[in-house]
């Protein structure tokens, strides 16, 4: 089987993607998310871990402005990508979303065709001319995706008829055929068996290459498996934020050491 | 560690191979229970088999009529005196004129068969319907060609025959009546033995347009169910469009707040509104303020229009509640707008629901009879079947439910046995409908 170590790589840590600095989130009088700064690395894995309730989903779903659907949620501070403020007027999160691609806790494929599925955001967002060129964006997110050789023979067939770790590399295949420059994934392996877990896993490891990857992770030793940088949120509060290997050998804060010691969370 | 005194200890709470009280009342409020809900369901099917028999049994009648095949010559010299064959001097000749020809093709049959009978030949021509001159005179001023011949006719027999032969009209139930006489019952038993006189298939009952009091066997359902389609044809085109739109807005776009809270609870509470209050609306706005034409199908289709669309809001939110919020997510994810995610992700998979709750909601407004009252749709109206759409929706007409409850008030039973007859067509319409939906829900339901 494979270790838990994964081959070290070098890892660009000088361009800061996205920089949050004193992110507040409310949902209507709950503040669930207090003075969050954090800087995410471009061509890194950042792990956002933390016990349930913590509020790494809510930051994560900040980064693309999810949060924008549900209405009694307010933002407030600064979150920019590339140094544009996401939050300006100017911006529309339509837009945005195409450059912040998204995979869910659960998988979401399409009740659509294997080919539609992944071909929609390129439709969308008219990133082929013709045919010929958008099976070629599909054949390339479905490598990428590391679903390509179990599903080439069935491109038409339903993305809900495959299994549960195969739709989850289908959804992540899906997020990169929009060419996006961060792909938020938020608890991608919850729903999966180990065996799947460890293909999300690998394929998050490859993604690095080209993107900034940030996961939410309900797992530590996931967490401490795909991630260069890790943060560490309790209460609404980020109460670390480092290097994985810091994080989980010597961390400073009391806190951080008694959730990853299991002591809380 | 507890001490174990034996191997096989006593249960302590009793036997489980021994139901104690408390479960034996259990299990007995269980089976109560069930056989109160057998009971109610066998009520109802017991009531639906009563209905369905009796509306088959009473109704099935209605679309067989008494006819009688006589051949009447067409005299020239009554018909066309000049002898020019001017298609306008022929149409000088009122249907009034043609009973002669009546009495003289019937007298002649009479007499061909050998039937003995002290009837004069106008009593003897009484026991064709009064439509039968009309019949004649719509004949001739189409072929006037065969003015002189001597053509074979069928003509509807008059509702008293009919019904003699049908039973509902017997020997006794004549005596006071002054429409038929015992004698021309004679002539009718010669007739029927000899088969001039025999109950048909009567199309006209599907395709006919009502008639008046004197004549029952003529009347068909026809022209009203023009109305009835030509009224669904508004409901379809207005009802749709706009209760998807407006659900659409409401589920997903409009912003949470009490303005969306208070509309919410008006169309829930205008879904029960009765039917009638809606005629009202009906006759002071399209009629009284708009002008409309009183008693056109497109005014009916209007009201009904109003009457259905908190039904398609309803159940269009309901199916667009039920699509999963991940799919919503999934589609803004990869940057869909919400529109985009709306169109071509949410409303796909809610379309079976909406096709659903909009065929209920047709066939409810296709049953509906109290708003036609207000906007006069209800009553005697016997036009010609329309030509045009926009005849079939602008000139006065009735509806198939409006026809059936009119009839249903005639004096003659000959009338009754037709507003049966009328629901078993529009039952037809209704069930037909309700398959249609349930079809088209199994056909294209989706699971996720």
């Amino acid at each position: 089987m494979r270790d838990n170590s994964l081959p070290e790589r070098d890892v660009d840590t000088k361009t800061v993607k996205i920089a949050a600095r004193d992110v507040q989130v409310y949902y209507g009088d709950n503040h669930a998310i207090k003075d969050v700064n954090v800087d995410i690395e471009d061509k890194t894995v950042t792990a956002f871990i933390g016990p349930s309730g913590c509020g790494k989903s809510t930051f994560l779903r900040c980064i693309n402005r999810m949060n924008d659907t549900i209405d009694i949620c307010r933002v407030e501070g600064d979150i920019r990508i590339d140094g544009e403020d996401i939050y300006d007027r100017a911006v529309d999160p339509v837009q945005l979303r195409a450059k912040v691609g998204m995979v869910f806790q659960k998988p979401n494929p399409f009740p659509k065709s294997i080919y539609d599925n992944v071909a929609y955001g390129p439709r969308i967002h008219g990133l082929a001319r013709n045919k010929a060129e958008l099976d070629d964006i599909v054949e390339r997110a479905l490598k990428r995706g590391a679903i390509w050789n179990e599903v080439k023979d069935r491109l038409h067939a339903p993305g809900t008829g495959l299994s549960g770790g195969q739709q989850q590399r289908l959804c992540i295949a899906r997020a990169v055929a929009t060419e996006p420059e961060v792909l938020l994934m938020d608890e991608p392996c919850s729903a999966l068996d180990p065996i799947a877990t460890a293909q999300v896993e690998e394929l998050i490891d490859e993604l690095r290459q080209s993107y900034s990857v940030v996961i939410v992770t309900h797992s530590m030793q996931q967490a401490a498996r795909v991630s260069q940088r890790t943060a560490f949120f309790h209460l609404g509060n980020l109460v670390e934020f480092g290097d994985t290997d810091k994080i989980f050998t010597q961390p400073e804060d009391p806190r951080t050491e008694s959730y990853i010691t299991g002591r809380i969370g | 560690m507890t001490d174990m005194p034996t191997p096989q200890p006593i249960p302590r709470k009793g036997s489980l191979l021994v139901q104690d009280a408390r479960t034996v009342k259990r299990n007995r409020a269980e089976a109560r229970f069930k056989m109160y809900g057998i009971i109610a369901i066998s009520m109802g099917l017991l009531m639906l088999l009563i209905l369905l028999t009796t509306i088959i049994g009473r109704g099935t009648s209605a679309f067989q009529q008494t006819f009688v095949s006589l051949n009447v010559p067409l005299l020239a010299e009554k018909l066309d005196k000049k002898g020019n064959r001017d298609i306008e001097d022929i149409k000088k000749v009122s249907t009034f004129g043609y009973a002669p020809l009546l009495q003289a093709g019937f007298e002649q049959k009479v007499a061909d068969l050998g039937i003995a009978t002290d009837l004069k030949p106008k009593d003897m021509a009484n026991l064709l319907s009064k439509d039968a001159a009309a019949t004649l005179r719509d004949f001739v001023l189409a072929n006037p060609d065969q003015i002189g011949e001597t053509v074979v006719f069928e003509f509807l027999a008059q509702s008293r025959v009919d019904g003699y032969l049908k039973g509902r009209v017997t020997r006794d139930s004549i005596e006071n009546d002054k429409n038929i006489s015992a004698a021309q019952l004679d002539l009718v038993d010669a007739l029927v033995a000899d088969g001039t006189l025999a109950k048909k298939f009567n199309i006209s009952f599907i395709t006919g347009a009502d008639a008046s009091d004197a004549r029952p066997e003529a009347a068909g359902i026809g022209v009203a169910m023009m109305g009835s389609l030509a009224m669904m044809l508004v409901v379809l085109a207005l009802a749709l469009p706009i209760g998807v739109a407006a659900s659409i807005y409401l589920e997903e776009f409009a912003p949470k707040n009490w303005i969306t809270d208070v509309i919410e609870v008006n169309i829930a509470n205008l879904a029960a509104v009765p039917s009638i209050v809606f005629g009202i609306l009906g006759l002071a706005v399209f009629i009284n303020y708009m002008h409309l034409p009183n008693s056109a199908p497109l005014v009916g289709g209007l009201v009904l229009t109003l009457m259905t669309l908190p039904t398609i809001i309803i159940s269009t939110r309901a199916s667009l509640k039920a699509v999963p919020p991940s799919i919503r997510d999934a589609a803004l994810g990869v940057g869909a707008s919400k529109m985009q995610s709306v169109f071509h992700h949410v409303l796909p998979l809610a379309a079976p629901g909406i096709l659903t709750g909009t065929i209920i909601g047709l066939a409810q407004a296709l049953g509906e009879t109290a708003p036609l009252l207000l906007i006069g749709m209800v009553g005697f109206i016997a036009s010609n079947p329309p030509e045009t759409i926009a005849e079939g929706l602008l000139s006065p007409n009735s509806a198939m439910p409006a026809q059936i409850y009119e009839w249903a008030k005639r004096a003659d039973p000959a009338f009754y046995e037709r507003a049966w007859g009328g629901i078993i067509i529009l039952l037809v319409f209704l069930i037909t409908m309700n398959a249609i939906a349930v079809l088209l829900r199994r056909r294209f339901e989706r699971r996720w």
